[in-house]
């Protein structure tokens, strides 16, 4: 494909691109201003860092004829050099703008770049005036609430599909594109050797081809590893938003958070990174709506006042693990084992661990809020979170102590273009099937399995294992045949196990995942498709949806463990 | 990019006796059948999918599209891989006959003329010396909006 040099539409990407980093970083360099507000000295530092990533917005905005955009950012640098060089002291209202004046600022970029509205700035401006010159003249200190109301930045926007690569990894390609193009000729080499029949030592060639054969292996896999790192991103981009969302959150309800951040640094595939804010959002707003109590009530507690929130991510083994943990008061088992028995979802009477507990806060429509507060109550529940944390391969989990606090932990897949796979077989096609959610597989004969008027189950483990057939389940149709046994791969996700009817065990194998055309649309329970090896397709299984499908099921009990026939 | 305004470069392919047309701009290739993956939980026109040089793409049986009986397919039978944006999709025709020029003055629109076909997929009629060529509307046959009609599975 062709591309004109001077493509507009790719320089707005990139202006896109930049311009968030730069958001970012004002964000980052306000909050550290926020604190300096009481002294009214401003770090020279930050101030000119501030400067700087108003002036490269601007300087980009012209060039792409964005003169909102520009002439905006030019105001705001204005009152920042104003502050520079001393004629504007630093006073809370004056941060409250900023931050105001940044909001503004992403909203008219997004206007220009995606032509959505420009937002209305007058009255900003009207108040940018006055602070600077009241404060110009007077160094007034009164404090002045800016009731902005601060839209997330959520609505509906085009994410740029651009990446930022650390040349060295790039370099690292070339280098092994460079080994693949040497064993290439080596390889040509000597297959002509071998077709013309030039040498007196054939089997010496084919010793030589096979070392040539071996050495493509490795250098592929390397470069398999080496693309799958120039893809991976750190996670700072989706953390960096959270200390402004935190202090403005805490801010509307009254409360005293001091948000931690461990981190930052850990690399996770670009697709992830861009997903993973959502979630990880409605998560904070969480524990800063349910879990931090209010100043008072923590004194009462003897609890410190100021309440606090942990967000960590670290790898483990082949994956990354994202924390976000708060000191609050926990969850009320109490009121969640009420709820339950109110909704159905427990019998009365039955014992029921914590952790069991715990797992009904993710069927839909469980809310234990007695106030439905107006930043966690959008109709978002506990289980969409998991869904949409589910759908990038990835599980989670809460933890709670009464009085001391909650934790949900985010299991995520390093990168979500290579996974290793079981290969089975249903209805003639083969599956593939995650490992990651693959606990074990069994033969079992016919006669094991007890029918009931909620589907077929097993007794595996001293637990009743519900079972979906494949064939069925995906609409196959076929009769099954049971006569050898029947095969089971159980599966594991979010807390629960399903066992799987299929046909065949084919084997496990490491895939490259490749999306499904968008044309033929998400189908429930497929994730995506793979090429094997002979050049035949095999489609990849999305097991958190089958469960989740399983239990919504006539008759079947969520809780994880205790699967009650009705 | 069109290169002339006057004329229209059309693809044109047998269907159940009648003669369509597409956009040869809209055609990425045109391959013999190939094994065809079957995907569960789609809508009784989608084939499957198959693997095009590592690329995943769905196949439409263009005959259930378009509301016309099913065959089994038969020799002549080729997939045109159409492009959609940055997705491509293939399907199944009965015959792939030739390229033409219709001018842009022979294409009429194609409104009450057609029956027994699922007219909202028709794009316009051409005409070429005295053959009539149904121009499709590959957007419409193959592009965002046909998903929405996953729903009604039970249709089969």
């Amino acid at each position: 494909m062709s591309e004109e040099p001077f493509d507009r539409a790719e320089l707005i990407r990139y202006f896109k691109d930049e311009s968030d980093e730069l958001l970012q970083q004002l964000d980052a360099d306000l909050l550290k201003l926020e604190p300096l507000a009481a002294s009214s000295q401003a770090d020279p530092e930050i101030v000119n860092s501030i400067f700087r990533s108003l002036h490269t917005i601007k300087g980009s905005a012209g060039m792409l004829e964005l003169h909102d955009v520009s002439t905006f950012a030019h105001r705001l640098e204005n009152v920042c050099d104003s502050v520079r060089n001393g004629r504007l002291p630093l006073s809370g209202n004056l941060i409250e703008i900023l931050f105001e004046g940044r909001d503004l600022l992403t909203a008219f970029i997004r206007a220009g770049t995606e032509g959505a509205q420009a937002p209305p700035s007058a009255g900003f401006t009207e108040r940018l005036e006055a602070v600077v010159q009241r404060h110009t003249r007077t160094g007034d200190e009164e404090a002045q609430h800016v009731a902005a109301e601060r839209a997330g930045g959520s609505a509906g926007k085009v994410r740029p599909r651009t990446i930022r690569v650390d040349i060295a990894r790039l370099d690292v390609l070339l280098d092994l594109v460079g080994e693949l193009v040497i064993t290439k000729n080596r390889i040509v080499q000597i297959s002509t050797m071998l077709t013309r029949g030039e040498t007196a030592d054939p089997a010496g060639l084919i010793a030589e081809l096979s070392t040539a054969a071996a050495l493509l292996a490795r250098t592929s896999a390397d470069l398999q590893e080496a693309v799958m790192h120039a893809r991976m991103v750190r996670i700072a981009g989706v953390f960096e938003r959270f200390p402004r969302v935190v202090r403005d959150l805490a801010k509307s309800r009254g409360k005293e958070i001091e948000l931690t951040i461990e981190g930052s640094e850990t690399d996770l595939d670009k697709t992830i990174v861009d997903e993973i804010g959502e979630p990880l959002m409605h998560l904070v707003r969480n524990c800063v709506d349910h879990g931090i109590e209010s100043p008072k009530r923590r004194r009462e507690c003897g609890k410190e006042p100021a309440g606090k929130i942990e967000l960590r991510a670290a790898h483990e083994g082949n994956s990354v693990v994202v924390q976000i943990g708060d000191d609050g008061s926990g969850v009320d088992l109490e009121r969640v084992r009420e709820r339950g028995l109110a909704l159905g979802l427990i019998a009365a009477g039955a014992q029921h661990s914590e952790r069991e507990l715990l797992e009904l806060l993710f069927v839909p429509g469980f809310s234990t809020a007695r106030s439905v507060s107006e930043l966690s109550g959008r109709g978002v529940g506990m289980d969409v979170v998991r869904r949409a944390i589910g759908r990038l391969s990835g599980t989670l989990e809460v933890a709670s102590r009464p009085g001391l606090g909650t934790t949900f932990t985010i299991r995520l897949p390093l990168t979500l273009a290579i996974l290793g796979a079981l290969l089975v077989r249903i209805a003639g096609e083969l599956y593939a099937i995650p490992l990651d959610a693959v606990s074990e597989s069994l033969r079992l004969d016919a006669e094991q399995i007890e029918r009931s008027e909620s589907g077929d189950a097993v007794m595996h483990r001293d637990r009743l294992l519900p079972l979906i057939r494949g064939a069925e389940f995906f609409e196959l149709g076929g009769v099954p045949d049971y006569s050898k046994g029947v095969l089971i791969v159980v599966l594991r996700a979010a807390n629960r196990e399903v066992g799987l009817i299929v046909d065949e065990f084919v084997g496990d194998q490491e895939i490259v995942v490749k999306p499904l055309s968008e044309l033929v649309g998400p189908i429930a329970g497929i994730a995506g498709g793979t090429i094997l090896g002979d050049g035949s397709i095999a489609l990849i299984l999305d097991p958190s949806v089958m469960i989740s499908e399983v239990d919504r099921g006539p008759g079947s009990i969520v809780v994880s463990g205790t699967m009650h026939q009705r | 990019m069109r290169t002339t305004s006057e004329t229209l470069q059309v693809v044109v392919f047998a269907l159940a006796g009648n003669e369509f047309g597409i956009d040869i701009v809209q055609v990425r290739e045109i391959d013999r059948l190939m094994p065809i993956t079957r995907v569960p939980r789609v809508p009784a026109h989608v084939e499957g999918i198959v693997n095009l040089r590592g690329q995943l793409v769905p196949i439409v049986d263009l005959r259930t599209r378009l509301g016309i009986p099913h065959t089994e397919p038969t020799k002549t039978a080729r997939i045109i891989v159409a492009e959609i944006g940055p997705r491509s999709i293939g399907m199944i025709v009965d015959e792939v006959r030739e390229v033409v020029r219709i001018p842009v003055d022979q294409i009429a629109d194609s409104e009450g003329v057609l029956e027994g076909l699922a007219n909202e997929f028709i794009g316009a009629l051409g005409k070429v010396d005295e053959r009539l060529i149904i121009l499709l509307d590959v957007e419409r046959v193959l592009g965002p909006e046909a998903p929405a009609d996953l729903t009604d599975k039970g249709s089969t």
